[in-house]
């Protein structure tokens, strides 16, 4: 499984260098040493680390757990739940979200989702789930089959300059097929485990990056309108993508291109 | 009693609804104005296609860009890399999907538009108003389409589409 995705990153990182079509698969040896360099030593192994020292001074297992409403040693489990109904919010919500929730649950000032902090225990938290399968259930309760909905008409709508969708690259026939030199992935294969590996270090970008946001960065990209964080529509789109990959290991931080 | 009760019940609730601290903006007026409006139907306008090497440059810079802010040359005569309000102009970037002659960087989306004209026009198998349409709106000839809608979400203008159809169809090299 592994060793998939570091063909495809090694086939992007080629592309990246400005090779063009014909050599495409070919990648120079620093590309190469730099890749591996890095599934070895995840640059935002460090930011993950940073995550853990936040939540702790801020939060703390404990309080979280208690305003999740479950115990300390299943927090691993209800991670790997996520997105999912939560009592206290009334809705349905990303990790993100639960964590802003328990930062005004403790009394602390409730930091941006578009935070560097939040960005970080985010990543600190999900990674309590790592070894995990995500268990997303869509059919748990009217709220998740409501989110599970919309989220798939988000998905699907054709929208912004281009006139395209999420499907437009994403749906089944086109998998695997090449926007410019760009291999489309399957959100839901194993090698790419979309839901399992965000947040993730994005190579391109040299910083770590959430799933809500690299979705964000494929709107950007295909000129579609930015979805903002935390709206009802994109965790929608979170509940649907995750679904897709449900039952992947989560691996976190993650390393793409 | 009872009033204690009831503060009682008050100040749980105050405590375990934590859902107005959660960022949750309103994206319905986002999306509402990202809206595409339903498939139409076009017909080209008179001179649509045409050999003109002016309109052949166009088109093929319009296939082969993104952009006009990252496009490596400048524009041919029409085209220009910005808008009046000064946002950059969106190119078409059909190569994304597309190979044609001289295609650098080429995706497979769409099908391989090379020695269009030979295959598809010389043999009757396609008409200018077919590939206008396509380009304009790929919706009407087939509602699942991947490809981009170009002509009736004002990306570009009936001219723009009409060089665009000019390049794909004209014989190259
Ligand atoms: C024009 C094509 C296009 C559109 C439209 C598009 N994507 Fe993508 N998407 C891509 C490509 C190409 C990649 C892989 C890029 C890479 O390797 O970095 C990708 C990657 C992703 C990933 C990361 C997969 C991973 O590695 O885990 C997610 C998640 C994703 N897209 C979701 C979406 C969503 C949601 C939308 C709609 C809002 C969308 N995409 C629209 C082309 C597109
Ligand atoms: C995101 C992918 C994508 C992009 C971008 C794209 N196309 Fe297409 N194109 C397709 C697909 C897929 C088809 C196959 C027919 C269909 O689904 O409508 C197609 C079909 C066509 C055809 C019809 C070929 C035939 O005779 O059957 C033409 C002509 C064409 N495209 C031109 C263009 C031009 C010009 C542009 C840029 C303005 C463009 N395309 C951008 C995906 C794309």
């Amino acid at each position: 499984m592994r060793l998939l995705s570091v063909t495809t990153a090694l086939v992007c990182l080629a592309l990246l260098s400005g090779a063009n079509a014909e050599e495409k698969l070919s990648m120079s040896d620093a590309d190469k040493a730099m890749y591996t360099e890095m599934l070895e030593n995840n640059p935002a192994a460090m930011e993950v680390a940073e995550g853990e020292e936040l939540f702790t001074s801020l939060i703390g297992q404990a309080a979280y757990a208690k305003m999740l409403g479950v115990k300390e040693k299943d927090l691993p489990k209800t991670i790997a739940n996520f997105p999912r109904f939560v009592k206290p919010a009334g809705k349905v919500v990303t990790l993100s979200q639960t964590l802003q929730m328990a930062m005004a649950d403790v009394g602390k000032p409730v930091l941006k989702l578009e935070s560097k902090e939040v960005v970080k225990m985010t990543a600190y938290v999900k990674s309590l789930a790592n070894g995990q399968k995500t268990s997303i259930d869509v059919k748990a309760n009217p709220h998740m089959k409501e989110m599970m909905t919309l989220g798939q008409s988000v998905f699907e709508e054709r929208r912004g300059g281009r006139g395209l969708s999420c499907n437009s690259c994403h749906s089944s026939d086109v998998i695997g097929q090449r926007l410019r030199m760009q291999p489309l992935p399957d959100l839901g294969a194993k090698e790419t485990a979309a839901a399992g590996t965000w947040p993730a270090y994005r190579m391109t970008q040299s910083q770590m990056v959430t799933l809500d946001k690299r979705m964000q960065q494929c709107m950007k990209n295909a000129l579609l309108a930015e979805i903002p964080l935390g709206s009802k529509e994109m965790v929608a789109l979170e509940v649907y993508v995750t679904n897709k990959t449900k039952g992947n290991e989560i691996q976190i931080p993650g390393l793409k291109r | 009693m009872r009033k204690v009760i009831l503060l009682a019940i008050a100040a749980f609730l105050n405590a375990a609804d934590l859902s107005q601290v959660i960022e949750s903006p309103d994206a319905t007026a986002i999306l509402k104005k990202d809206a595409l409006s339903a498939a139409k139907a076009v017909t080209m306008i008179e001179g649509c296609i045409s050999n003109e090497p002016a309109v052949i440059a166009r088109g093929k810079y319009i296939f082969h860009n993104l952009n006009g802010k990252d496009a490596k040359e400048n524009p041919p005569e029409g085209l220009t890399r910005l808008l009046p309000d000064g946002k950059e102009k969106q190119m078409g970037n059909c190569v994304a999907c597309h190979n044609i002659e001289g295609a650098k960087g080429y995706g497979n989306i769409g099908p391989d538009l090379s020695n269009y004209k030979a295959l598809y026009m010389d043999s009757g198998a396609r008409n200018g108003q077919f590939v206008y349409q396509k380009i304009a709106d790929p919706r009407v000839d087939n509602a699942k389409t991947h490809m981009t809608v170009n002509l009736t979400n004002g990306l570009f203008n009936e001219r723009e589409v009409c060089d665009l159809a000019s390049y794909v169809m004209a014989t190259k090299k």
